[in-house]
C-alpha cells in the first residue's frame, strides 16, 4: 500500500510484473500521424447478421424494404446476441448468405444493402443522461443499440455490463493497451475523441455500478495517455490512466488486469469474478454515442496499414463497407500485397476475399510486403527453451507441439493446451519458425469436434435409453395389465368354483 | 496427421534463427579458440581443423543417409559447433586419429543416432570427449606446455605435421615435447602422493596463468578469462540466459568454498576451481546447449547446480581430475526427467494445475 | 499342424532370431561379447540347451498339465543348464573359467523358456528340436558377429583364445589384425556392445529395407527413410533419446 501511495505521489503507479511476452516491431509511425478520416459511402453495403460471439441475429426487414440510418435489420434474440441496424439509409437488396471475416471462414447470412444517398436518419431513441438513468436502462440502451466488444473479440457489451448482478464489481478497466503491431485506431480515437471515450466511461461506469475506473494505456503511446488523462480527470468517478509497458499481448485481458492490480484471474473464470470488467475505448465511444445521441453502431475506426498500401490511414468506416473499398480509397495495395489481413499481424486472420465486408470487430486491415511477413521452412525443434520463456500463460509450447504431432490430445490438454490464449508469442520468436499457434488451434479444433460427436453419442444414446425405459414401461403396463386380467379372471373362476362348490356343498349338507 | 497447412498467425516473426544463435557462439568462442591455436602451435590448429572438418563430414553422411536436405542442415552451423567444441576438449598435440575419431562419434553416436538436430539426448561434444577419454586414456591425457608460435623451440608447420600425423615415428612425430600434467591432473596426482595442497599449488601455475590461460591443457580450455569474454557476449547478444552458467559456476565456488573452509590443506579454494580445467568452457557453451538442457527457468537452476556440484564430487572424490563432461552427459539423462516434473506455473493455476481459488468476496481491496 | 521347416530354419535365423528379431537375451550378449570366442562359446552352450530343452518339453508335452508348466519347463532347463556347466567344465576348463559365471545364468535367459512355451510345448519331437537348433544357431551367429566387431575395432584381434575353445588345431583362427593397436576399450565395455548392438540393429533394418525385388525404388527409399529418421525430422516428433 505504501509504495502505492509514493508511485502516486510520483504521478505515475506501479504496473505489476507479468510473465513472458515479445516486443514485436510495432510500425505503429505507418499510420500513428493520421487522423481519422470519413470515407465515401459503398455503392453496396452488406452487412452480416452474426459480427458478434453467440447466435446470430434474425432479420426483420424483408428484401425490397426501404430502411434509415440506424434502423434496426436484425435483433438478437438469445441470451447472448446483438441486434444490427442500417449503416445508411436505402433498399434492402437481398437477404442470403455471404463470404464475412468469420473465424470459420464460412459464408454469414447477410442482408445486402444498397444506399439510396440521402443518409436519412430513423427516429432515434431519445438521450439518456448516465448520472439519472437507471443502470438497467442503459445496458438495456447498449444492448439495443447492438455494441460489443471492439477490440476484436465481439463479445455483446451489454452481456458484460450485466455481470454486475452476478459477481460484485469495483473496477472498469478500459484497455486501450493496442498491442498488436500496425494498428493505430484506438490510440487516434483516444488522441482525437477523448472527451467522447471519457463520456462513454462514465456511462459504462453507472450501467456496472462501479466508481473505479483505470485506463491502461501502452507507453509507446504518450499523446493517447495525456489526452485522456486531460479527460478523465473532470469525470465524477475514481479515474485514471496507467501506462503499462509496451509489450505483446499486454492487451490480453487477464494479462492487462494482472499488470494493473496484481491480481491473477484463475484459469477458466471470468476477470469479473475477481471483480473487475475491462471493455476497450471504441466500446467506450460507441456506448456514449448510444447513450448520449441514441445512435446505434453502425459505423468504426479501422486502421489501414502495411508496407504493401498506399496509403496507411485511420477512417471511419460503415460497417458493411467492402474491404476492396477501403483498400481503393486509401490508394490501392503496391503490387499484390504477401498477405491481407484482418487485425493485427499477430491474431488477425487472412482475408477471405476482399469482397467481404468490414464488421463490429474489425479494428485493422493490413497489407504487408513480403518482407513482412518472411517466414523461413520450419526446421526441427532445438528446444532452445524461448517458447517457454516468452509464453504468458506459462505453458511449454514445445511438448505441447510435440505431444499434437503425436495426436497425444490428452496428453496436450493436461499440460495446458486449453490455457493457450493463442496470442501467437512463441510462434513470433522460434528459432526453427515452427507454426506452434497453427498446431495448437488444431489441436483445439479438433478436440472442439470431438466434443461435439461425444456430445452428439451421448444424446443419441440419452433418447435411445429413454425410448427403451418407455417401451419397458409400456410393456411393465402390458404386463401388469395382463396379470391383473388374469387374476381377475382366476379370482372369477374361483369364485364361481366356490359358488358352484357351494352350491354342490349345500345339498350334501343338507344331506348330512 | 499433421496439421493442415493454412496460413495461420502471428504473420510476423522475430527473424530469430537457429544458424544466428550457431554463428554468435562460434563467434564467442573464437578469442579462447584462437588463444590455444596459438599457445599450442601448428599441431592444435591441423587437429582443430580435422575435428571440425570430420563432424561436418560425418554429419553430411548422416543427413544423406537420412534423406535429408544437407545444404539446409549443415547450414545452420550445429555440426562445426559441435566439432568445434570437441576439438576444444582435446589435448592440443593429439594425433589426428583423435580428431577424426571425435568428430565422427559427436556426430554420429552422439547426434544422427538419437534423430539428428533437436534429437539428442547428450550433448554430442562430450559424448566424444567422454568416449574418447575412457577408450584411449594415454592419448587424451597427454598435455603439452605451452609452445607460442613462433617461439624458439616449438614446432614448425612441419613438424606440426609430424606431431598430428605420427610421421616421424613415436607419440609426437620424433619432436620434444615439453610434456606436462594439466593443472587438475597435476594436483590429483600430487594430492594422491599426500603432497600438501600449499606444496603443490607453489610447484604449479599460479590463478593469473590459469586465467589467462598460459598452462598446459586442453586445446580451448585454458584461458578461463577468454571464456568469460566470450560467455558475456553469449549473455549480451541474448544466445544464452544467466540460470545455467550462474548455477554450474556458483554451485561448484559454493561446494569448493565449503570444503576449503572445513580442511584448507586438501581443499583448494574456489577461485582455483572456478579458472582450472574445463568448468568455464562447460559453464557458458556447453551446458547451456540447448537440445540437451531443460527448458523451465527453474529446470535449468537444478540441472546448473546438478553440474557444478558433479564436477565438483567427481574433481575432488572421483577416479578422474576432470569431471565436467560426465557432469554434463548425468544431468543430460535427467533432463527429460526435469523438464517432465518442473514445467513454468500456468496462469491462473496453481503448480498442480489446479485453478487458483477465488479470493473470498471480502479480500478485494 | 504341418511342421515347414523352411519356415523354422528362416525364423530362428533371421526373422525371429533371439538378438536381432526379439531382442531377448541381452544380458549374456553383453557380457560375453568381448570377443568371438567367447561370444561362440556362450553361443554353443546356449544351443545346446536350446535344443535339448526342446526336445524334453516336446516329449513331456502330454505329461505336463496346463497349470504347473512353468515351474516344469524352468525344472527341465535348469537340469540341463547344470548338464552343460558341468559338462563345460569338465572338457573345456580354460573357457569355463572365462565364461563360467554366465553359463548358469542360461536358466533365466527368457528366450530359452520362451521357445519352450511357445514353441516346443505345442509340437512334434523333430520339430522342436529342429527349432531349438535354427534359434540356437541364431543366437551363436549374433553372439560371433556382435563379439568380432567388438573385438576386432576393441582390440585389433579375432577369435583370441579360441584354442580354449575349438581346441588347438584350431589355433590358426587367432589373427592379430591391427598390429601394434592401442585398442578402443570403450567397445570392450558393456556400453560399447550396446552402441554396436543397436549400429548392427540399424543395419538388418536396412537390409530388410533394401529395395526388394517386389517392391518398386520409391517404396525402398521411403522404407529406408523410415528406419533412420524414426519419425524425427518432424520437429518434436517422437520420444526424445528413442533413438537406439
Amino acid at each position: 500500500m505504501k509504495r502505492l501511495s509514493l508511485g502516486a505521489l510520483r504521478g505515475r503507479a506501479r504496473v505489476h510484473a507479468v510473465r513472458g511476452g515479445v516486443h514485436p516491431k510495432d510500425n505503429k509511425a505507418l499510420s500513428a500521424e493520421c487522423p481519422i478520416e470519413p470515407i465515401p459511402l459503398s455503392g453496396l453495403l452488406r452487412v452480416p447478421l452474426q459480427q458478434h460471439i453467440g447466435a446470430e441475429a434474425e432479420p426483420v426487414v424483408a428484401k425490397g424494404d426501404r430502411v434509415a440510418k440506424g434502423q434496426v435489420l436484425a435483433i438478437g434474440r438469445r441470451a447472448v446476441s446483438a441486434a444490427v441496424h442500417a449503416p445508411t439509409s436505402g433498399r434492402v437488396i437481398a437477404i442470403g448468405r455471404f463470404v464475412a471475416p468469420h473465424p470459420s471462414g464460412l459464408p454469414v447470412a447477410t442482408i445486402t444493402l444498397r444506399p439510396d444517398g440521402e443518409d436519412r436518419w430513423a427516429d432515434l431513441p431519445s438521450p439518456l443522461d448516465p448520472n439519472t438513468a437507471t443502470p438497467d436502462a442503459l445496458a438495456e440502451r447498449v444492448a439495443a443499440s447492438g455494441i460489443v466488444g471492439m477490440g476484436g473479440a465481439t463479445f455483446p457489451s451489454a452481456v458484460k455490463l450485466d455481470l454486475r448482478n452476478r459477481f460484485p464489481l469495483d473496477t472498469l478497466v478500459i484497455n486501450a493497451a493496442e498491442c498488436e503491431p500496425y494498428l493505430t485506431c484506438d490510440d487516434r480515437l483516444l488522441r482525437e475523441r477523448a472527451a467522447a471515450v471519457a463520456d462513454g466511461i462514465l456511462c459504462m461506469a453507472r450501467a456496472l455500478t462501479v466508481d473505479k475506473v483505470i485506463v491502461a494505456i501502452e507507453s509507446n503511446k504518450p499523446q493517447a495517455a495525456a489526452a485522456m488523462r486531460k479527460a478523465v480527470a473532470n469525470l465524477p468517478l475514481d479515474a485514471r490512466v496507467i501506462v503499462v509497458p509496451t509489450r505483446y499481448p499486454m492487451g490480453s485481458e487477464k494479462h492487462l488486469v494482472q499488470a494493473l492490480t496484481g491480481r491473477e484471474t484463475p484459469a477458466r473464470a471470468l476477470t469479473a469474478e475477481i471483480g473487475l470488467v475491462v471493455h476497450n475505448p471504441a466500446t467506450a465511444y460507441a456506448v456514449h454515442r448510444a447513450v448520449r445521441h441514441g445512435e446505434p453502431l453502425i459505423s468504426r475506426i479501422l486502421t489501414v496499414s502495411g508496407r504493401a498500401v498506399a496509403r496507411p490511414a485511420n477512417i471511419e468506416v460503415p460497417i458493411g463497407t467492402p474491404i476492396a473499398d477501403i483498400l481503393a480509397h486509401c490508394g490501392g495495395t503496391l503490387g499484390e500485397p504477401a498477405r491481407l489481413l484482418l487485425g493485427g499481424p499477430m491474431m488477425g486472420l487472412p482475408v477471405p476475399s476482399t469482397r467481404a465486408p468490414v464488421v463490429k470487430g474489425t479494428n485493422g486491415i493490413l497489407a504487408l510486403s513480403a518482407a513482412e511477413c518472411r517466414r523461413d521452412e520450419a526446421m526441427p525443434c532445438i528446444r532452445c527453451g524461448t517458447c517457454v520463456t516468452v509464453c504468458p500463460s506459462g505453458l511449454t509450447p514445445l511438448e505441447l507441439n510435440a505431444r499434437i504431432r503425436n495426436e497425444e490430445l490428452d496428453g496436450a490438454v493436461r499440460i495446458g493446451l486449453l490455457d493457450c490464449i493463442s496470442c501467437g508469442s512463441c510462434s513470433y520468436v522460434c528459432p526453427s519458425n515452427i507454426p506452434l499457434i497453427q498446431s495448437f488451434n488444431y489441436a483445439k479444433g479438433k478436440l472442439a469436434a470431438q466434443q461435439r460427436v461425444k456430445h452428439q453419442q451421448e444424446e443419441t444414446k440419452r433418447l435411445a435409453q429413454q425410448r427403451e425405459v418407455r417401451l419397458e414401461r409400456i410393456a411393465a403396463a402390458k404386463m401388469e395389465a395382463l396379470k391383473r386380467r388374469k387374476a381377475e379372471m382366476a379370482a372369477k373362476k374361483a369364485k364361481a368354483k366356490a359358488q358352484e362348490g357351494a352350491k354342490a356343498a349345500a345339498p350334501l349338507e343338507t344331506a348330512s | 496427421m499433421s496439421p493442415p497447412t493454412l496460413v495461420s498467425g502471428p504473420h510476423a516473426h522475430s527473424m530469430s534463427t537457429v544458424s544466428r544463435a550457431m554463428l554468435l557462439v562460434s563467434l564467442a568462442l573464437t578469442p579462447a579458440t584462437a588463444l590455444g591455436c596459438y599457445l599450442f602451435g601448428w599441431p592444435a590448429i591441423f587437429l582443430f581443423a580435422i575435428t571440425i572438418g570430420t563432424a561436418v563430414g560425418a554429419e553430411a553422411l548422416c543427413l544423406r543417409l537420412a534423406r535429408r536436405p544437407p545444404a539446409r542442415f549443415l547450414l545452420d552451423g550445429s555440426a562445426v559447433l559441435s566439432g568445434w567444441l570437441v576439438a576444444l576438449s582435446l589435448p592440443p598435440w593429439a594425433p589426428w586419429w583423435i580428431g577424426v575419431l571425435g568428430g565422427a562419434i559427436a556426430m554420429v553416436v552422439g547426434k544422427h543416432v538419437f534423430g539428428g538436430l533437436g534429437q539428442n539426448l547428450f550433448n554430442p561434444a562430450m559424448v566424444a570427449r567422454i568416449m574418447l577419454l575412457i577408450s584411449f586414456p594415454v592419448q587424451m591425457t597427454a598435455y603439452v606446455a605451452p609452445a607460442p608460435l613462433g617461439a624458439p623451440g616449438a614446432p614448425g608447420f612441419l613438424d606440426g605435421l609430424a606431431i598430428t600425423f605420427g610421421l616421424g615415428g613415436g607419440a609426437t612425430g620424433g619432436f620434444d615435447a615439453v610434456s606436462s600434467a594439466s593443472v587438475l591432473g597435476h594436483l590429483s596426482t600430487e594430492l594422491g602422493r599426500g603432497a600438501s595442497l600449499e606444496a603443490i599449488r607453489a610447484s604449479g601455475a599460479g590463478l593469473v596463468e590459469l586465467s589467462l590461460g598460459t598452462v598446459a591443457g586442453s586445446l580451448g580450455e585454458t584461458s578461463a578469462a577468454l571464456l568469460l569474454l566470450g560467455g558475456l557476449l553469449l549473455l549480451v547478444f541474448g544466445v544464452i540466459n544467466w540460470r545455467i552458467p550462474v548455477s554450474v559456476l556458483g554451485t561448484t565456488a559454493a561446494l569448493a568454498t565449503l570444503f576449503h573452509a572445513i580442511d584448507p590443506s586438501r581443499y583448494p579454494d574456489a577461485a582455483f576451481h572456478l579458472v582450472s580445467g574445463a568448468l568455464m568452457l562447460c559453464a557458458f557453451f556447453i551446458a547451456t546447449d540447448y537440445v540437451t538442457s531443460p527448458v523451465a527457468p527453474l529446470g535449468e537452476l537444478i540441472y546448473g547446480a546438478g553440474i557444478g556440484a558433479l564436477v565438483y564430487i567427481i574433481r575432488t572424490w572421483g577416479a578422474f581430475p576432470e569431471g565436467v563432461g560426465f557432469a554434463v552427459l548425468l544431468m543430460n539423462a535427467c533432463t527429460p526427467l526435469i523438464d517432465h516434473l518442473i514445467r513454468p506455473r500456468i496462469f491462473g493455476r496453481s503448480r498442480r494445475g489446479k485453478p487458483l481459488t477465488l479470493p473470498a468476496a471480502g479480500d478485494s481491496p | 499342424m504341418s511342421t515347414d521347416y523352411k519356415t523354422i530354419a528362416r525364423n530362428g535365423l533371421w526373422d525371429g532370431n533371439i538378438v536381432f528379431g526379439q531382442l531377448l537375451a541381452l544380458c549374456p550378449l553383453l557380457a560375453v561379447t568381448g570377443t568371438a570366442t567367447n561370444g561362440l562359446g556362450m553361443g554353443l552352450a546356449t544351443t545346446a540347451v536350446l535344443v535339448a530343452s526342446g526336445l524334453a518339453v516336446s516329449a513331456l508335452r502330454g505329461a505336463i498339465t496346463t497349470e504347473i508348466r512353468i515351474p516344469a519347463f524352468v525344472l527341465i532347463i535348469a537340469t540341463i543348464v547344470t548338464l552343460v556347466d558341468m559338462a563345460m567344465n569338465a572338457y573345456l576348463h580354460d573357457l569355463h573359467k572365462v565364461l563360467g559365471l554366465f553359463i548358469p545364468l542360461i536358466v533365466t535367459n527368457c528366450a530359452i523358456l520362451g521357445r519352450a512355451e511357445a514353441f516346443a510345448s505345442r509340437r512334434s519331437l523333430p520339430a522342436a528340436g529342429f527349432d531349438g537348433l535354427m534359434m540356437g544357431i541364431g543366437f551363436t551367429l549374433a553372439l560371433v558377429v556382435l563379439g568380432a566387431v567388438r573385438e576386432v575395432l576393441g582390440s585389433g584381434t579375432l577369435f583370441s583364445n579360441a584354442a580354449l575353445l575349438l581346441g588347438d588345431g584350431l589355433s590358426w583362427l587367432e589373427i592379430r589384425l591391427i598390429p601394434d593397436y592401442d585398442g578402443f576399450l570403450l567397445l570392450i565395455l558393456p556400453p560399447g556392445g550396446f552402441i554396436v548392438l543397436g549400429f548392427l540393429l540399424a543395419l538388418k533394418a536396412a537390409i530388410e529395407a533394401r529395395p526388394a525385388r517386389t517392391g518398386t525404388i520409391d517404396e525402398a527409399h521411403e522404407r529406408i527413410q523410415q528406419v533412420f529418421t524414426a519419425g524425427a525430422l518432424l520437429p518434436g516428433a517422437g520420444q526424445r533419446g528413442e533413438g537406439t
